[in-house]
C-alpha cells in the first residue's frame, strides 16, 4: 500500500500499516523529516491530567466540540479525546522526550480554549520532536521511503483507487505506484493565501487529487487564521508566533497599551479560541488601534529573560535574527496569519476511509474532527490518533482485496497535463499566477468575508483557471520548481474554488468563518456541513447533516451547562497565565 | 550563461546583487541577478524573487522559511548557512554569492544529493528501552535536560558540509560526520536507552577521525555545541570502553558485565533487563554533596555505582574515592564541561592510554 505524505499522519499511518503486515511505501515531496509537522511549536493536546488531575477525555471532548462550534464529527472528537493520551505515551517509546514535571512525568501547558493545562510539549519545538521520533521509527522498521516525489493523480480501476501517478522531482522522470490502498496524508492548503504560516508544500494537492478522483471534500470554507503571525519586516510576514507564547503567560496590547482581550473575552482572555483572538486583533486594527505595521503587541517581558529563553527559545531566536527584536526587552508585533485547513476529505471516523474504496485520509488532509475551528494542540494529536487508525484500517483492507488493473489511458492523460507547461507556447508565468491567486484569496476570502468580496474572488479564480491552461515554464524536467508550481497551481485553484463556493453559501458567522453581512449564527446552518464534489470536472456543492450527538455524549454538555464552570471549582482557575514549575 | 543581467523594475534604494550558482553535473557558473531590496529580506526571499521573475527553473530546496526544517542550506559568501536565516542587509553593498553545499554531489543549481546522510542514519541502532520499562515513562527533568540540545538538530547538514573529514578528504567511508555524532549522543544519553554504541563509534562511525576543530559547532544554526557536548563525550565513552585497561580486565574476569565494543547483540539489549545508565568512567554529577562531578569506577549489582569524586585544587584535579552511590543519586546532565576545565583535556588523557596509574584502580 501507498502513503502519500511523510508528516506526522503519514508516518504514523505507515508505522501502523507496517505493523499490520502490509508492505508500505511512503512518498513525500520534500526530504524526509522536513514536512510541515516540524513547524508545530506549542504542543500536543492529550488529557493526561499530569498537571491538572481533574482533566479527562470527557472535558477534552467538550472543549474540542465547543471550539468547533458543534459542526464537528462527534465520533472523531470522541476517539481523538479518548486515544490521544495513549498516542503520546507511545511516542515516548519511539524515543521522544517531552518536557517533564519535577517528579518525572510529562509536563503540560495551558493553551487557547483548553479548560485545563493539557499540551505536552518540548519547549517550542514539539513538532520537530514528534517528526524526528516518527522518522527514527520508520527507519528502524525499514519502511520504504521515496523522497522528493510528487504524485498528481490517483489511478482508479472502476470506483476503486489502485495506485497513484506522478513525477520524481530530482530528474523529472514519471513514476507510477500500484497499490491496493492509498492513504492521503498531504496536509493542508495554506499556500493558497498570501499571508500564511505554511510552507510551499501546503498546496492542497492531496485533497485536490482525491477530489479529482471523486472523493467528497468536507467543510472547505473553514480556514483557520492563527492570531499571531509575524508582521514586520515584510520578508517574514506570516511566520508563526506560537500560541505557547500566550500559554506561558504572554498578553496582547493595542497601540494604546490596553490589554484588549480583557474586553473581548474576560474569562479566557488571550487564551480564548483562535478564531476569537484573531478577530479581536483584526477589530482593534480596524478601529485604528493597531501597531505601526497593522497588528497588535504581544508581550512576554514580565516572564523574565531566563524563562523566555528556556520555554520559548526558537521565538527568541526568530525575532532576534529576523526582526531585530529582543523579545526579552521589547514586545513582538503580531497579526493573524493563515494557519490550518479544518476542511478536507470526508472520512469515516473509525477508519479514515473516504467515500472511494481503497482511499483513506488522515491528518490535516482529512476533515471532521475540528469543525469550524481547531483548538491549538489538537492537530498533533489528530495526526497520531487518526494516522494510526487509517494505517490500521488500510492495512486490514489490503489483506482482503486483490490487485487492481491499471488503465494506461489515465497515465497518458496525466502525462499530457504534466508536460503541457514545458511544451506549449504559453505566456503565463506560474509563479505570478500563484501570487495573484494568493492575493485574490487574501482579499476576498480572508478573515472577514462578505458576499460581494467572495463573488469577486470567485470570478478571479475562474479567470485564473482559464489562464492556467496557458502556463509556460522554461528549462527541462530536471529539478525545475517552475514546472512543479505549474501543476500545484491546478490543485490550488480547485481547492480555492471549493473554499469560496462554500463560503458564499454559509450565510452565517461560525468559528473561523466570519461573515460581515451575516454576523450571527444560523441554527439551521449549524445542522449541516458543506460538501464540495466533482461533477464533470466542475466544483459542485451540497450539504450533509451534521452527525447527531448520541444521548450519553449530549448529556456531558447538559451536565456542564447545569454546573458551571465546566469543571469542579478546585481546578477552575487554569488558563490564568501559568504557574507551572519549570 | 546569459550575458545580460536581469534587473528588477521597481527598486527601493540600491538593488541587491546576487551571484547564484547555476548548473548541474555537466557544467555550471555563477549568474548575476539584481533584486529590489525590501526591509528585513533574507537570502531565500531574494532567491524566490529571482525564481518568480527571472529564472523559473532555478532549483533550490526550502520548506518552512523559519529556520525550523533545515532545507535551505547553502554556501553564502563561502560560509555554510541557512538561506532563510541570513539577512541580506548584513552584507551591505557587497555582492552575495550563493552556491550549493560542496561536500555533496551536485544535482542542479543550489540542490545537492544528500542521500548519503540518510543511508548513514540507517546504520545507527535506534532507541532501545528495556523491554520491561513501564509505560508511561518516568524520567526526571535533570536526566532529560542534556538530551534536548542534541534533539534540537534540524538536519540541515551544514555541519556535514563544513566537516573537513567529509569535505577535504572527500572520504565518507571513515566517519559518519557531526550530525550523526549528535544523533548517537542523543541515543546514548537518553535516560532509558540500554544499547551500547561505543563499538560502532570506534569502528564504522569513526569518532576518532574528528580532531576537534569545532567548525561544525560554529556553523550550527541551532547553536548545538556539537564538538563540546556531543563528540567529546562520545570520544570519552569510546575510549573508556575500547582502550581502558581496567575495563579490559573487568571484561575478561566478568564476561558479559561490562560492555563489549563491537559485539553488541543485534537488538542492542546486551542481555540487560535493568537499564544501566552509565558506563565505567563516565563523568557524572552527584545530585547531592554540592553537585560535585564524579567519575564512575565500577558498576555494582543492584543499580549501585562506585564513583570517584572530583575535587579541584586550583587547576589540579584530585579524584577522591571510592564512594558507593545508587544509580539514581547521580545524573549524566552535567552541564558545560568547560566550567571546570575538564572535557577536551580529559579526552587527551584517556586516548593516550597511559593514565592507569593516576586514575581510580
Amino acid at each position: 500500500m501507498l502513503v502519500i505524505g511523510a508528516g506526522g499522519a503519514g508516518m504514523r499511518a505507515a508505522i501502523e500499516a507496517s505493523a499490520a503486515g502490509a508492505q508500505v511505501a511512503v512518498v513525500c515531496k520534500s526530504l524526509l523529516g522536513k514536512a510541515h509537522t516540524v513547524m508545530a511549536e506549542g504542543g500536543i493536546a492529550a488529557a493526561l491530567g499530569n498537571v491538572d488531575p481533574d482533566d479527562n477525555w470527557q472535558v477534552h471532548f467538550q472543549d474540542t466540540m465547543r471550539g468547533g462550534q458543534l459542526i464537528n464529527n462527534w465520533r472523531m472528537a470522541e476517539l481523538h479525546a479518548r486515544e490521544s493520551p495513549e498516542r503520546v505515551y507511545e511516542l515516548e517509546t519511539y524515543g521522544a522526550i517531552f518536557d517533564r514535571t519535577p517528579d518525572g512525568r510529562i509536563l503540560q501547558r495551558a493553551f487557547g480554549a483548553h479548560t485545563y493545562r493539557r499540551l505536552c510539549h518540548v519547549g517550542d519545538r514539539t513538532g520537530l520532536e514528534m517528526i524526528r521520533s516518527l522518522q527514527d521509527r520508520i527507519v528502524q522498521l525499514g519502511i520504504e521511503v521515496h523522497m522528493e516525489v510528487t504524485l498528481t493523480r490517483l489511478l482508479k480501476d472502476g470506483d476503486r483507487v489502485i495506485g497513484a501517478f506522478g513525477y520524481n522531482r530530482v530528474d523529472g522522470g514519471f513514476v507510477a505506484f500500484k497499490a491496493k490502498a492509498v492513504i492521503i496524508a498531504t496536509g493542508g492548503w495554506g499556500r493558497i493565501y498570501k499571508v500564511t504560516s505554511n510552507s510551499w508544500e501546503g498546496t492542497g494537492d492531496g485533497v485536490g487529487m482525491g477530489f479529482d478522483a471523486g472523493a467528497e471534500v468536507l467543510d472547505p470554507e473553514m480556514v483557520q487564521f492563527h492570531p499571531t503571525g509575524m508582521v514586520w519586516p515584510p520578508g517574514v510576514r506570516g511566520i508563526l508566533v506560537t500560541e505557547a507564547v500566550r500559554g506561558e503567560g504572554g498578553y496582547l496590547t493595542n497601540s494604546e497599551g490596553k490589554r484588549f482581550m480583557l474586553e473581548y473575552d474576560p474569562k479566557k482572555k488571550e487564551l480564548s479560541s483562535r478564531d476569537v483572538v484573531a478577530r479581536s486583533i483584526y477589530k482593534e486594527v480596524q478601529a485604528g488601534r493597531g501597531t505601526e505595521h497593522g497588528g497588535a503587541n504581544l508581550d512576554v517581558r514580565h516572564l523574565g529573560a531566563d524563562k523566555i529563553k528556556k520555554k520559548l527559545p526558537s521565538m527568541y531566536e526568530q525575532f532576534l535574527k529576523l526582526a531585530d527584536v529582543d523579545i526579552t526587552k521589547d514586545p513582538m508585533e503580531v497579526a493573524p496569519t493563515i494557519h490550518y485547513a479544518m476542511g478536507g476529505l470526508r472520512v469515516e471516523a473509525e477508519t479514515g476511509a473516504t467515500t472511494l474504496s481503497g482511499l483513506y485520509a488522515a491528518g490535516e488532509a482529512a476533515a471532521g474532527l475540528h469543525g469550524a475551528n481547531r483548538l491549538g494542540g489538537n492537530s498533533l494529536s489528530d495526526l497520531l490518533v487518526f494516522g494510526r487508525r487509517a494505517g490500521a484500517a488500510a492495512g486490514a483492507y489490503v489483506r482482503d482485496v486483490g490487485q487492481g488493473k491499471i488503465d494506461e489511458r489515465q497515465i497518458d492523460q496525466e502525462q499530457k497535463i504534466l508536460l503541457l507547461p514545458l511544451s506549449a507556447n504559453g505566456t503565463e508565468n506560474p509563479y505570478l499566477l500563484q501570487q495573484q491567486l494568493q492575493q485574490a484569496m487574501q482579499d476576498g476570502a480572508g478573515l472577514a468575508r462578505e458576499e460581494k468580496s467572495l463573488k469577486v474572488c470567485l470570478d478571479q479564480i475562474l479567470e485564473l483557471r482559464q489562464r492556467s491552461a496557458r502556463v509556460h515554464v522554461p528549462g527541462s524536467r530536471k529539478y525545475n520548481p517552475g514546472w512543479h508550481t505549474a501543476r500545484d497551481l491546478r490543485f490550488m485553484l480547485t481547492v480555492a474554488e471549493a473554499i469560496v463556493r462554500a463560503a458564499i453559501e454559509r450565510r452565517e458567522s461560525r468559528g473561523a468563518h466570519w461573515r460581515l453581512d451575516y454576523l450571527e449564527k444560523d441554527p439551521a446552518l449549524g445542522r449541516v456541513n458543506f460538501i464540495a464534489y466533482n461533477e464533470g470536472s466542475q466544483v459542485k456543492l451540497k450539504t450533509r447533516p451534521v452527525p447527531e450527538l448520541p444521548a450519553e455524549l449530549a448529556k456531558l454538555f447538559a451536565d456542564a451547562a447545569s454546573t458551571p464552570p465546566p469543571s469542579p471549582p478546585p481546578a477552575a482557575k487554569p488558563p490564568e497565565p501559568q504557574q507551572v514549575r519549570t | 550563461m546569459s550575458a545580460k543581467t536581469p534587473t528588477a523594475t521597481t527598486t527601493s534604494g540600491n538593488p541587491i546583487v546576487l551571484q547564484i550558482f547555476r548548473g548541474d553535473t555537466d557544467a555550471g557558473q555563477e549568474q548575476r541577478f539584481e533584486v529590489p531590496a525590501v526591509e528585513g529580506m533574507v537570502v531565500l526571499d531574494a532567491v524566490h524573487y529571482v525564481q518568480a521573475n527571472f529564472a523559473n527553473d532555478l532549483a533550490c530546496r526550502w520548506n518552512c522559511k523559519a529556520a525550523k526544517c533545515g532545507s535551505c542550506s547553502a554556501e553564502i559568501n563561502g560560509r555554510p548557512r541557512l538561506m532563510c536565516k541570513t539577512r541580506v542587509d548584513e552584507f551591505g553593498d557587497r555582492e552575495i554569492h550563493v552556491g550549493p553545499m560542496r561536500t555533496f554531489p551536485l544535482i542542479k543549481d543550489l540542490v545537492t544529493d544528500v542521500s548519503w546522510n540518510y543511508e548513514v542514519n540507517k546504520q545507527i541502532p535506534g532507541f532501545a528501552p528495556a523491554p520491561n520499562e513501564p509505560v508511561p515513562y518516568r524520567m526526571l527533568p535533570e536526566d532529560t535536560e542534556r538530551v534536548y540540545e542534541y534533539r534540537k538538530c534540524i538536519e540541515c547538514f551544514l555541519c556535514q558540509d563544513v566537516c573537513h573529514v567529509l569535505r577535504n578528504h572527500d572520504d565518507k567511508s571513515a566517519y559518519y560526520g557531526p550530525r550523526y555524532m549528535v544523533r548517537i549522543a542523543a541515543l546514548e544519553m537518553h535516560p532509558l536507552d540500554t544499547r551500547k554504541r561505543t563499538g560502532l563509534l570506534h569502528g564504522k562511525a569513526g569518532v576518532g577521525m574528528c580532531n576537534i576543530t569545532k567548525c561544525c559547532q560554529e556553523v550550527c544554526p541551532e547553536h548545538i555545541k556539537i564538538t563540546d557536548n556531543a563528540i567529546i563525550p562520545l570520544k570519552e565513552r569510546m575510549a573508556t570502553d575500547v582502550y581502558d585497561p581496567v575495563v579490559r580486565i573487568a571484561r575478561k574476569l566478568r564476561p558479559g558485565r561490562a560492555s563489549q565494543p563491537g559485539s553488541e547483540s543485534p537488538d542492542g539489549l546486551a542481555g540487560a533487563t535493568q537499564p544501566q545508565r552509565f558506563a565505567v568512567k563516565d563523568v557524572v554529577r552527584l545530585k547531592t554533596r554540592g553537585r560535585r562531578f564524579a567519575r564512575v569506577g565500577r558498576l555494582l549489582p543492584d543499580g549501585k555505582l562506585e564513583v570517584w569524586i572530583l575535587h579541584m585544587n586550583g587547576k589540579v584535579q584530585h579524584w577522591d574515592g571510592p564512594k558507593i552511590v545508587r544509580n539514581s543519586d547521580v545524573t549524566n546532565n552535567y552541564g558545560p564541561l568547560d566550567e571546570v576545565g575538564i572535557g577536551s583535556k580529559l579526552v587527551e588523557q584517556y586516548i593516550t592510554e597511559d593514565h592507569a596509574a593516576e586514575q581510580p584502580h
